[in-house]
């Protein structure tokens, strides 16, 4: 159990939102009263822990799924200690998996996963559910120092000091997330229950990367060592080493910036996607060539890519066909990466016309 | 530095004094060796005008002479040591850091901020006045030809390499009071500063400098502090903002019964628009208007929010804002492009920059003018013909740092 102090007021924190929050330290101390050791693992009375962690690891790294469901016909005190040590057991098998790109991914979809629960309780909560929303703001406060209030007098606004918004990335990184494109009202930044928990979903994910490379390899049970080597395996088989797609040489800085991201599991911003994705089509690559590509992003999903080139190159939607954007609007974007070769251009096609002389 | 402090704070100079013992123009400038003359008397007399703040060791100063070199990283230790380094040297211009350092002798990386007031610049000149096509000169610095009004081409000799001189009006000023008084608005209604805490200076010549002090803002990075006028600025404002989506023809139509907090830029736009938006809901009145404003203009009305936007938008200069190491004008100094002093205003509606920023003496001198041209100053208007004019000191001054006349020997 874990108490939280805030405006004169003891909230219990109930054993079902800690299932859904395995990364709080309170959830870890949780399974360390019950005497659990990492060597435990070896025991088969957590091999159906191990598999489910094994399922969720598979789901995000090759179907590019979070579609993981917390079993809740066990008593709250066992199902939260599952979800923690299930928790575990993925970071675990993650580390020794020992490939950056899957880390990212992992990280990414695992983010989202908790990004999930987050909205729907903070959207669930009604305006005198004090409980759930003092047990966010103390998430919130204790991962992300971020102080975060409750708009009383407006449906149910969520706000943060200005100062206190611009420490997240996000607020430099895209345009709808600038200072300018928020609701700025007597020093605080306004936000609704879903652009709240995004704003941290960065932070989540940075959190859980770190989490991951804190962890110390040498005592990974042996049954974590023997599934991680499985994955890696079909992963690699998945994920030849990279080659950039085009002539290097002709490869604009932008676009270079772009694969070397790749490259790194790395996930891509909107602009970033549309960029790569114009500049594909326009160099004629085939829609495998550069699915191939896109597979490599940590949130990919082969339908909606698809769907979305398509779309790019005028085949779907309003068959408007979308061009390379110009080096102003990639400028505009924080997505430029200029150097000598770029003298002169306006539009990185230009660089690509010049290698090959058209 | 110490050693100037006995330079002139027992010995009061005499009239006429002043120009010979310490002379930084060059020797055959009349006009500097004047001006310079007259600034250490205004110094002299008025050092309790300087605005130093009791730390005045922790924050970095410049100082920029007649014979025109700049000496920056300097510090004191005390107004003392200070007002005797001003008397000594008579500055052309006075700078002083908004931030406070840890060693503000040392190089820029070397200092050690310890922070800054949020300072934002209104400048004249970017406000691209219509009255000012018709008062402004433009000095040509090939030969030295004055023209009226803004030509890209000196009238005399063709050449391109111009200089304008900005001779504000009143007009001038009331629109800078306009653009001052709408970023104090956004700064309180939508960052929560106080009013108490905003302090507004006339820069000396054409335009304003608001200081914030606020303790919340003291420590702010430049790069947060750019995030803050790109705000003000309404730079980069994303239409979506106002619950408005593009059909598929490409026609901007307002989502009905969306949920928007009515605050901020969206509160400004709404209102100078006449969008009426109740309980923060896009509702079927404000639909019925904002069609009509539709056809009304065509279904261009990214445009017209777009002028909207310009029109509320703060016009402050964006590097001064986020440039934490810069030095500001001192205020209670002259600026050398008016003779003016950096003056704090009190009150902007009452406030006459060409009254109450105007400190220098009345002695008469004479000058020989370039132009003729008629100058507002100390309530007083005077008509300045081409050729020689006696003219009161204050006058004199500010004809010749604007460069349209020259001191008669």
């Amino acid at each position: 159990m874990c108490y939280i102090n805030k405006y004169n007021l003891v909230v219990r924190f109930g054993n079902k939102d800690l299932a859904k929050y395995p990364f709080l330290k309170e959830a870890f101390s949780y399974i360390a009263k019950y005497d659990f050791k990492l060597e435990d693992l070896n025991s088969r009375d957590y091999l159906h822990l191990i598999d489910k962690a094994n399922e969720k690891i598979e789901q995000y790294l090759f179907f590019g799924r979070y579609e993981y469901q917390i079993n809740y016909s066990k008593t709250h005190e066992t199902i939260v200690q599952e979800e923690v040590i299930i928790f575990l057991i993925s970071l675990l098998l993650v580390k020794s998996i020992s490939i950056e790109a899957v880390t990212k991914k992992f990280a990414l979809l695992e983010s989202m996963r908790f990004e999930k629960y987050l909205i729907s309780d903070l959207n669930t909560a009604n305006r005198d559910d004090k409980t759930i929303k003092m047990i966010l703001y103390k998430i919130f406060e204790d991962l992300f120092s971020t102080k975060i209030l409750l708009e009383e007098n407006v449906y149910n606004f969520y706000k943060i000091r200005i100062n206190d918004y611009l420490d997240h990335p996000i607020a430099f990184q895209e345009k709808e997330w600038n200072l300018v494109n928020r609701t700025l009202h007597n020093g605080f930044v306004y936000l609704d229950g879903n652009e709240i928990v995004r704003l941290f979903r960065n932070e989540l994910y940075l959190l859980i990367i770190d989490r991951i490379k804190k962890m110390s390899i040498d005592r990974i049970p042996d049954t974590i060592m023997g599934i991680s080597k499985s994955i890696k395996t079909r992963w690699e088989q998945m994920h030849p080493s990279f080659n950039t797609p085009v002539y290097k040489a002709a490869t604009p800085p932008c676009i270079q910036h772009i694969y070397d991201q790749i490259s790194k599991g790395e996930n891509l911003p909107h602009p970033a996607r549309l960029l790569l994705g114009t500049f594909l089509i326009y160099s004629n690559k085939t829609m495998e060539e550069m699915l191939e590509l896109f597979k490599r992003l940590p949130d990919f999903d082969e339908k909606i890519t698809r769907y979305q080139l398509e779309h790019l190159a005028g085949k779907k939607g309003g068959s408007k066909r979308y061009y390379v954007p110009s080096c102003e609007k990639i400028k505009l974007e924080n997505l430029c990466y200029e150097t000598k070769i770029c003298q002169g251009i306006s539009n990185p096609i230009q660089l690509v016309r010049k290698k090959l002389d058209i | 530095m110490s050693d100037a402090l006995s330079f002139n704070s027992n010995e009061p100079i005499k009239k006429g004094q002043y120009t010979s013992k310490y002379q930084n123009a060059e020797p055959d400038d009349k006009n500097k060796n004047w001006l310079e003359g007259i600034y250490r008397r205004y110094y002299f007399y008025h050092y309790s005008q300087l605005e130093v703040g009791e730390l005045i060791n922790e924050h970095e100063f410049g100082f920029k002479l007649f014979d025109g070199k700049i000496h920056r990283h300097l510090a004191f230790e005390d107004k003392k040591e200070l007002y005797a380094y001003i008397i000594k040297f008579s500055p052309s211009d006075i700078f002083y850091s908004s931030s406070r350092y840890q060693n503000p002798k040392a190089e820029i990386d070397q200092k050690g901020w310890m922070g800054s007031d949020l300072i934002f610049d209104i400048d004249g000149k970017d406000l691209h006045l219509e009255c000012a096509q018709s008062h402004n000169l433009v000095l040509c610095k090939d030969c030295s030809f004055i023209s009226k009004g803004i030509i890209s081409k000196c009238e005399g000799c063709d050449s391109t390499r111009l200089q304008i001189i900005d001779i504000p009006c009143t007009r001038c000023i009331q629109s800078l009071n306009v653009e001052v008084k709408k970023l104090i608005e956004i700064l309180h209604d939508d960052f929560g500063i106080d009013k108490e805490s905003i302090f507004i200076y006339f820069s000396g010549n054409n335009g304003y400098h608001i200081h914030v002090v606020d303790k919340n803002f003291y420590g702010v990075s430049a790069k947060k502090r750019n995030a803050f006028a790109q705000y003000l600025m309404g730079k980069g404002y994303l239409i979506e903002n106002l619950g408005i989506r593009k059909n598929t023809e490409g026609v901007l139509f307002p989502v009905h019964n969306k949920v928007l907090y009515n605050q901020g830029w969206r509160k400004r736009i709404f209102d100078s628009m006449h969008l009426p938006i109740q309980n923060h809901r896009i509702d079927d009145k404000f639909i019925k208007k904002y069609n009509r404003m539709l056809v009304a203009n065509s279904n261009n009305i990214q445009d017209i929010i777009g002028t909207h936007i310009f029109d509320l938008s703060a016009k402050i200069d964006p590097n001064v804002t986020m440039d934490i190491h810069r030095i500001f004008r001192l205020a209670g100094s002259i600026n050398s492009k008016s003779g003016l002093i950096k003056a704090f205003c009190k009150d902007l509606d009452s406030f006459d920059p060409f009254v109450d920023a105007c400190f220098i003496g009345d002695s008469n001198v004479e000058i020989e003018s370039k132009l003729n041209i008629k100058i507002s100053l100390k309530g007083k208007q005077f008509s300045i013909k081409t050729g020689k004019n006696t003219l009161p000191e204050y006058v004199a001054a500010y004809v010749i740092c604007k460069g349209i006349g020259d001191i008669m020997e």
